[in-house]
């Protein structure tokens, strides 16, 4: 326990609110950096990334990450190569805003809270597509069960409620 | 019975009539009225059709200037295109913007000659034409002189600051080189004589390639074609008066396959802007030297190798020259052809060809490239089997380290292809 390696992040400059609000904060009573500073560790962080399926299609080499809005690209690149040894090649980030239009029943605004979505290009010419999580099942039931039976019913009730295929489609009305 | 067949009542003369000029041909009559062909104000999908029809018709009616004037004419936004860019496999998506083929090693011409590495005897040096041994010993030791006076007898009082070092060093290092090569083989290569060298020129492109179709605003829906622009600046270039010779036929990159992207350019990531579209080599229309013969660029420290190296991208390095060469190579020779009066819809009749070196001071890297076509719009190219293809070669060193005055590791190899490169002529 004593020797282990614990994986460390090494992390960018991130800055604390200005209202002192260390609730929010994941690195508690971080001190701003200065030149000169040692460069900055963090042993076992707060932060969960959120692999999603992109909205529009992507190269192959690329994944798309919702990340905690504290983290920079750096962050991120750290993040993925020390604790999960993925080889990145280069990040890119952007923060999606969350819209304040709806209201609720009470006319008041709601606001869909803002993220930050992580651009993670692979490195070492490797490829990534994101997976089918809920495939399509098979909708046949089983042999003897009671839906198949059910099923048939129904089927045979439809057949039973057309008409004659031999009338091309012409309605009852029409004939002698 | 005189007859069983029922004639009509009254007997048609045109019966005889007909059979008198059944052998000769009907006389070609003038259309007393126009031809009938689609409206061209009418708010229509054929009227659209006629407009661009007509429109074509007037560019390529028109002399060079104002077809250039007329090509370049409306501002839209357009994708710019860095030829020195920071994006991963920026290669393969150029190669789709500009439907190249990438050849791995350079063409017969050279590659036969410059098998060997560095070989010092300078009898070796035989098989460039109009080179023998005495000369390619000058050759070699003006650009130890070169190397020399840039990083022993120059006197710098400063290191150069952080990103500055490629700018203040290597550039005066390429200019020097570049400059005393040209003028010592011009009495080689008669065509140097009359070439222009020209030092940081703007070479601009401006096409257009594949389309989208607009996803919101008031043209949604509508089908638009992706506009892409170049604006490059090479360390230098040669421009001569006559056009070089093809490495290969036309017809030989018909079967060359070039990597087909899907995906639209602004993933690569690729950014928009609007502004005014240009063409233009180096030197506006009236210039004589308006075809390319030797491009050189320079690596900058923001992609330097050893930059590379710590940020664990050592295999972007080849991926960055290529795309470099790429993009220069194709916006200088699709100029060379719209100066000729080659646009999208009249594609080029002859390969245009011309050659880069890139460098850091220490590696160099030789590519050709050869335009076979430049009609690359969705409508021109939906049969167009041709293709452009760029050769290329991989860094080779120049020198080891200078020490004591002296040139470590020249390599030969190097010195070989550059003078190759500058000798090519038709």
């Amino acid at each position: 326990m004593a020797g282990q390696v614990l994986a460390s992040v090494t992390v960018s400059l991130t800055k604390l609110p200005a209202n002192g609000n260390v609730g929010s904060v994941s690195l508690p009573s971080v001190p701003i950096y200065q030149l000169g500073n040692p460069q900055l560790r963090i042993f076992r962080p707060n932060w969960f990334l959120t692999l999603v399926r992109p909205g529009k299609e992507q190269p192959p080499d690329t994944a798309q990450f919702r990340v905690p809005m504290e983290m920079t690209k750096y962050d991120v690149k750290n993040y993925l190569e020390k604790i999960y040894n993925v080889p990145v090649g280069v990040v890119r980030t952007r923060i999606q805003f969350g819209s304040n239009k709806k209201r609720n029943h009470l006319n008041q605004k709601v606001k869909k809270p803002d993220y930050k979505v992580a651009y993670v290009q692979l490195a070492q010419g490797q490829t990534f597509t994101f997976p089918d999580v809920f495939p399509e099942k098979d909708q046949t039931p089983a042999e003897g069960s009671m839906e198949e039976m059910q099923n048939k019913f129904m089927e045979d009730e439809k057949q039973r409620q057309k008409l004659d295929p031999r009338r091309g489609g012409v309605t009852e009305w029409f004939g002698l | 019975m005189a007859s069983r067949c029922k004639l009509p009542l009254l007997f048609p003369k045109s019966l005889f009539k007909n059979l008198r000029f059944v052998h000769t041909e009907a006389a070609v009559t003038q259309p007393s009225y126009p031809p009938v062909v689609a409206s061209l104000t009418a708010k229509s999908k054929s009227a659209r059709l006629r407009q661009i029809d007509e429109q074509i018709q007037k560019i390529c009616a028109s002399p060079v200037e104002e077809k250039l004037s007329l090509i370049t004419r409306i501002q839209r936004q357009k994708f710019v295109v860095y030829p020195q860019t920071f994006a991963r496999n920026a290669d393969r998506w150029y190669q789709h913007f500009t439907k190249t083929a990438y050849i791995p090693g350079l063409p017969e011409k050279f590659s036969v000659d410059s098998g060997e590495g560095s070989s010092p005897s300078p009898a070796d040096q035989t098989e460039i034409t109009g080179i023998d041994g005495d000369a390619f010993a000058e050759i070699r030791a003006l650009v130890t002189r070169v190397i020399l006076q840039e990083h022993c007898h120059m006197n710098k009082k400063r290191k150069p600051y952080v990103y500055k070092h490629q700018e203040q060093q290597m550039g005066p290092f390429l200019k020097n080189l570049v400059a005393e090569l040209t003028y010592s083989l011009a009495k080689y290569n008669p065509l140097l004589l009359s070439s222009s060298l020209d030092f940081s020129p703007q070479v601009n492109f401006y096409w257009r390639r594949g389309q989208r179709i607009i996803p919101k605003g008031h043209r949604k829906g509508r089908l638009e074609p992706f506009r892409f622009q170049i604006d490059d600046s090479p360390h230098s270039q040669i421009r001569i008066t006559q056009q070089l010779p093809q490495f290969n036929p036309m017809e030989a990159s018909y079967t060359a396959d070039v990597p087909l992207v899907p995906l639209a350019p602004n993933l690569m990531p690729l950014f928009r802007r609007q502004y005014d579209n240009h063409i233009f080599t180096g030197a506006k229309l009236p210039d004589p030297a308006c075809y390319g013969h030797t491009q050189f660029h320079l690596v900058p420290d923001r992609y330097h190798r050893d930059r590379m190296l710590k940020q664990q991208q050592s295999d972007q390095v080849e991926v960055f020259l290529r795309a470099n060469a790429l993009a220069s190579l194709f916006s200088w020779t699709g100029a060379q052809a719209a100066y000729q009066g080659f646009w999208s819809h009249e594609d080029v009749c002859r390969p245009f060809v011309s050659q880069a070196v890139i460098t850091d001071g220490h590696f160099f890297s030789f590519f050709c490239y050869q335009l076979n076509t430049v009609a690359l719009s969705v409508e021109t190219d939906a049969n167009n089997p041709r293709k452009n293809l760029l050769w290329g070669s991989q860094s080779q060193q120049l020198f080891q380290t200078v020490q004591d005055g002296e040139v470590l590791g020249l390599n030969d190899g190097v010195i070989k292809l550059l003078v190759q490169f500058l000798m090519n002529r038709p």
